[in-house]
């Protein structure tokens, strides 16, 4: 397979090496089967790949999960590890929207049963939970609440009364990044924030009444609660216009360190400082603020859409048996340790549309989880399937505990919206089963399934290269988007 | 005047767009009102109010870039609606006095949200006697 005039080398039904060329420091590695390559080498993915191998300190390979696509410096779908003493922090290496993740809420109630409510439970999602550009929260942050939520995370939002203890330890981290620091997010990040605290957003965004479909493993799915036929919720947002603010003021900050410390890589936006620099180290404890942001973000939109399904349905929380089974980001970068050339070593790890995967034994996966390996939620096309997965020991040996995190666009959105025009996309996702609420239509025309691809087989992708096991699949049965 | 001095290019997860103008001015200015024509239907924007926007920058992508990145933040900071802008080069940078008003949600509508404005790529060339640019947002 080749890639402009790079020829990729196999190394097995499912990796692929981007030799190293130039100034890359390491080779790429992307997973992927023959077919999804064939799709990968059409656009500038790999390229930004190469790109990416060229950063400071990067370790072992500059690496893409199979729902990579062409982002803007990095990859969407990339992850690159970096040396704490010689490496480098990117804020393109986590993304504008900062600790993006999925939160998958389980029930005691079979989908079958909670079908003729569906119309009802829809209306009431989409009033109770703002969405779209412009909207506000249904919370009231002062500026003193709001340092808070930056230092706190979930644990503010539980202890506001937005959800219960439980929720805040069955999330990534625990609900809150260490270091964070108020102080080093600016002005107009947290204008922005105090307007959103508690919105969904556009774009991607959702929440999703999801029927689990199938089982693969049922150690771990009894593990997180999840049985064939049952009603599960599934929640996409992020941190915001905060995250956003936060992203492109270091972008700004990290141009300047660039060009002082005359760094030069080949795309702008790549820009980055040194870990262990001043500008650095503010850029790590504005991010740790804004992911906690994001997941008290992701703290009251659950508790919205809880506190929905108990009014609506009439019942009472121990016959809804609504309980959280996991939080996970997939716009991070966190120090965390790996071995690296036969050695244990403390790195930055990077993930810009990738989701942390730690298999069965490791320290930090909450205590019920532990034997059967931390989850993983891949949210897939609107009409089609979303998966839970489980961490596998592969993960830790060749992705710095990563995977993939969704389905990946294949089509562009305009294309998208080329491709609908004139369908009515409501009705369209009805006739296959699915009730879609949204802010905007034009949105929503973008995110037809066909613009992803087929979220199945990046899934077999992963579980076939040992960085993550299968463990649901899910069907969406209704879909409240921004 | 052209009323749409602006196109989309393929791009698979974000937008990327392709602006042009007869001069720097112009195309600065084409810059500006594209990024409001990917939220709105300006034509409902009223230009009841003036602010004005001023960048320095090296070169002119950084100037193109500071400059909308500037625009961007009038909504997503100030929820300010662009309707039109009106742009001068200086030596140091660029100054552009945009109209509008602020959002509002019986009036408006938001179709979109932008992210930010990328630095991913942009450029700025003169070709066949005109000034074309091209930048990425996130979407």
């Amino acid at each position: 397979m080749k890639y402009s005039d790079v020829s990729l080398n196999k190394l097995s039904d499912t990796m692929w090496e981007v030799p190293r060329t130039g100034g890359m420091r390491v080779p790429g590695l992307i997973f992927a089967s023959e077919a999804m390559m064939a799709e990968i080498v059409r656009d500038e993915a790999v390229r930004q790949v190469m790109n990416v191998a060229h950063l400071p300190g990067i370790l072992r390979y500059s690496i893409g999960m199979p729902d990579i696509h062409w982002g803007y410096g990095f990859p969407i779908g990339g992850v690159a590890a970096m040396d704490v003493e010689e490496g480098v922090i990117s804020p393109g290496g986590v993304g504008y929207d900062i600790n993006c993740g999925v939160r998958l809420l389980r029930s005691d109630l079979a989908a079958e049963s909670l079908r003729p409510r569906l119309p009802d439970l829809v209306a009431a999602l989409h009033r109770g939970i703002p969405s779209g550009v412009g909207s506000t929260g249904f919370v009231r942050l002062s500026e003193s609440d709001e340092e808070k939520v930056l230092r706190e995370g979930s644990r503010w939002a539980a202890s506001a009364g937005f959800g219960a203890d439980d929720d805040v330890a069955l999330t990534e981290s625990g609900g809150k990044f260490p270091g964070a620091d108020p102080g080093a997010v600016s002005a107009t990040a947290k204008k922005r924030g105090r307007e959103q605290l508690g919105t969904l957003g556009s774009g991607n965004h959702f929440v999703e009444v999801d029927e689990v479909m199938e089982i693969f493993e049922d150690e771990a799915a009894a593990a997180y609660g999840l049985f064939k036929g049952q009603a599960v919720v599934l929640i996409h947002s992020g941190s915001r216009g905060l995250g956003y603010q936060v992203c492109d003021d270091y972008l700004l900050t990290m141009a300047e360190y660039m060009r002082k410390n005359r760094i030069e890589l080949p795309d702008r936006q790549l820009a980055c400082a040194h870990v262990r620099s001043p500008e650095g180290e503010r850029y790590l404890s504005a991010l740790a603020a804004a992911a906690n942001f994001a997941f008290a973000n992701r703290q009251l939109l659950a508790h919205q859409a809880r506190d929905t399904f108990l009014k609506t349905l009439g019942m009472g929380p121990r016959d809804l048996g609504m309980r959280q089974v996991y939080d996970v980001g997939h716009n991070n970068a966190k120090f965390e340790e790996h071995e690296v050339d036969g050695r244990r070593k403390k790195v930055l790890v990077h993930r810009k549309g990738a989701t942390r995967a730690f298999p069965p034994g490791h320290a930090e996966i909450p205590g019920e989880y532990r034997e059967v390996g931390q989850p993983v939620f891949i949210p897939g096309e609107m009409g089609n399937a979303s998966y839970v997965l489980a961490g596998a020991p592969g993960a830790m040996r060749l992705s710095f505990g990563s995977t993939c995190h969704g389905a990946g666009r294949r089509m562009s959105r305009t294309q998208a919206k080329a491709s609908v025009r004139g369908k009515s996309i409501v009705r369209e996702m009805e006739r296959r089963g699915v009730l879609v609420a949204c802010a905007s239509m034009r949105t929503l025309a973008e995110e037809i399934p066909e613009a992803y691809k087929d979220v199945s087989a990046v899934v077999d992708v992963v579980h076939e290269a040992g960085i993550a096991r299968k463990v649901a699949r899910l069907k969406p049965m209704a879909v409240v988007k921004g | 005047m052209n009323p749409r001095p602006y196109r989309f290019l393929p791009h698979t997860a974000d937008i990327r767009l392709e602006v042009r103008g007869r001069d720097l001015a112009g195309l600065f200015e084409a810059g500006v009102s594209s990024l409001f024509s990917l939220m709105t239907d300006r034509r409902r924007v009223r230009a009841a109010e003036t602010r004005i926007i001023e960048v320095a920058g090296n070169d002119l992508e950084e100037r193109l870039f500071l400059l909308l990145r500037e625009a961007l933040l009038l909504f997503s900071a100030d929820r300010f609606l662009i309707r039109r802008a009106s742009g001068r080069m200086k030596v140091s940078g660029v100054t552009m006095e945009v109209r509008g008003e602020a959002f509002d949600a019986s009036r408006h509508a938001v179709f979109r949200e932008i992210k930010a404005v990328t630095a991913h790529g942009i450029s700025v060339e003169r070709k066949a006697g005109e000034f074309v640019a091209r930048f990425v947002v996130d979407v």
